[in-house]
């Protein structure tokens, strides 16, 4: 029996929904069957969440799940070059020609999709970003030179949650793009993800109580997001996201995490996206998207 | 006495990479515990922390490099510690943690005749910081007659800032900590 999970042409932050209700579906001894055939377009989200899906069966310990690639040469090469056969081939059983093209690190992928699961991982992570992201930030974007370390500090602190709270490995992206129907602008975008607890089961053991009734996944994004709690009792702990909100407000960028069934999201003002939904369809661990819009250029 | 330690050095010790990153929590508590090593094996001396060669700083390794230090600096009894070539960047992920743990650190640069002062403090204990290190050494009598304050709260400010390790005590007497 294989269940078949589609997904949509275009696999971003919000179709992700659409994904996540269709991998939650359906008899869960199944084989799972990812079917990208149809794929015209994935952002860093998207490919990081595939892997996380993949991820998620493999340490469930299913059957290894089949994945058809997408139809069109082009949008094989961009995923190759983003880096995500190389990893989906260690989740998946692939169905399909897969190009055999190098990672790009040259053009709109400022990182591939890159594993993480160290200290020594993020240190990596962080010194290829300042080498890339550097010229694109201050050029492309019209950033000032010091958002680069800002955004090196954001990427650290969203992947440092990963080593420090998942339980698990995770994945990170940073690819840049034009946001044409939100915003209009070029954009770059930030994508952590990973297959492990999620905020809920982070912060059950001290901050459940607390919540009474209302806990669960949206009570505890809350907590971590908008207050800042940790589930460690270091008073210094939950200052990575207060500093990528702070990185955030200045720069006029989005931060959105969905773990569980819901998502938080800190929404400036050139976007339209709801602060927490709840109920959405459950998925494993928690995934992070951070978008910073160019300065200085009109919206098309 | 003042000690230099490079951070640069301490950080490729700790990490064993060619990384100059001041980054993760990890990294952080295994750069603090070779600061510590340091600091506590130099008799009470002045420890400089030069950040000059440092690439990034993020906020969790801020937390862990320099507030807990300074939060362990009341336990050691004789931690006093200047941030000696900071960037702007540096500067701000540092006092972002230093503000949320209400603390405050002597910062210093190249152009700097004096330290300065990163993190929270309230104007009271600025001000007279100010003058402790303008005066070189004085009593609280000294200090309260020069600002035209009342002794008991010059006293107070003067055993917050030796709390703080801002300032050096000597029975009675205050002085600033890079001037011994």
């Amino acid at each position: 029996m294989t269940r078949i999970v589609e997904i949509p042409p275009s696999l971003d932050d919000r179709t992700f929904e659409q994904f996540a209700q269709a991998f939650a579906t359906g008899d869960p001894g199944a084989r799972v069957l990812f079917d990208a055939r149809q794929a015209q377009w994935a952002s860093p989200f998207g490919l990081i969440g595939l892997l996380t899906a993949g991820q998620a069966l493999q340490e469930a310990k299913r059957e290894r799940p089949l994945f058809t690639v997408p139809a069109s040469e082009d949008v094989r090469r961009y995923w190759a070059r983003a880096g995500f056969f190389r990893y989906a081939e260690e989740l998946f059983e692939l169905h399909g020609r897969v190009p055999a093209v190098k990672p790009d690190t040259h053009s709109d992928v400022l990182l591939g999709v890159t594993p993480v699961r160290a200290s020594e991982d993020v240190h990596a992570v962080v010194g290829m970003i300042q080498e890339r992201a550097s010229r694109l930030l201050t050029e492309n974007l019209g950033l000032e030179a010091k958002a680069t370390m800002g955004f090196a500090m954001a990427l650290s602190e969203a992947c440092q949650n990963i080593v420090e709270h998942a339980g698990t490995a995770g994945w990170v992206a940073v690819h840049a793009y034009t946001y044409r129907k939100r915003l209009g602008r070029r954009v770059v975008v930030i994508a952590v993800s990973d297959a492990g607890v999620g905020f809920r089961r982070s912060l059950e053991g001290s901050q459940a109580k607390r919540f009474g009734d209302r806990w669960g996944d949206g009570a505890a994004l809350e907590a971590a997001v908008i207050q800042g709690v940790s589930r460690f009792r270091d008073p210094g702990r939950g200052q990575g996201l207060a500093g990528i909100k702070r990185y955030l407000t200045r720069w006029e960028g989005k931060l959105s995490i969905r773990s569980g069934t819901a998502r938080i999201a800190i929404v400036p003002a050139w976007d339209e996206d709801v602060p927490l939904t709840e109920h959405l369809a459950p998925f494993p661990g928690a995934q992070v998207q951070i978008v910073i819009p160019a300065h200085g250029e009109t919206p098309a | 006495m003042i000690h230099t330690i490079r951070i640069d050095h301490i950080l490729r010790e700790a990490v064993t990479t060619p990384y100059r990153d001041l980054v993760t929590r990890t990294t952080g508590a295994a750069v603090r515990s070779r600061i510590e090593r340091s600091i506590d094996g130099a008799g009470g001396a002045t420890m400089m922390l030069d950040f000059s060669e440092v690439g990034l700083v993020d906020f969790s390794c801020a937390d862990e490099v320099v507030a807990k230090l300074i939060m362990g600096a009341g336990e050691s009894g004789a931690r006093y510690v200047v941030l000696w070539g900071l960037r702007e960047d540096h500067r701000e992920a540092i006092e972002h943690v230093l503000t949320h743990h209400r603390l405050a650190v002597l910062v210093a640069g190249p152009d700097d005749e004096e330290p300065r002062v990163l993190g929270e403090l309230d104007s009271d204990l600025r001000t007279l910081l100010d003058l402790v290190q303008d005066r070189s050494a004085g009593d609280a009598t000294d200090y309260a007659a020069d600002l035209c304050w009342p002794l008991e709260r010059t006293a107070a400010a003067l055993h917050r800032l030796a709390l703080l390790r801002l300032i050096r005590t000597d029975g009675c007497t205050y002085c600033p900590v890079h001037r011994q």
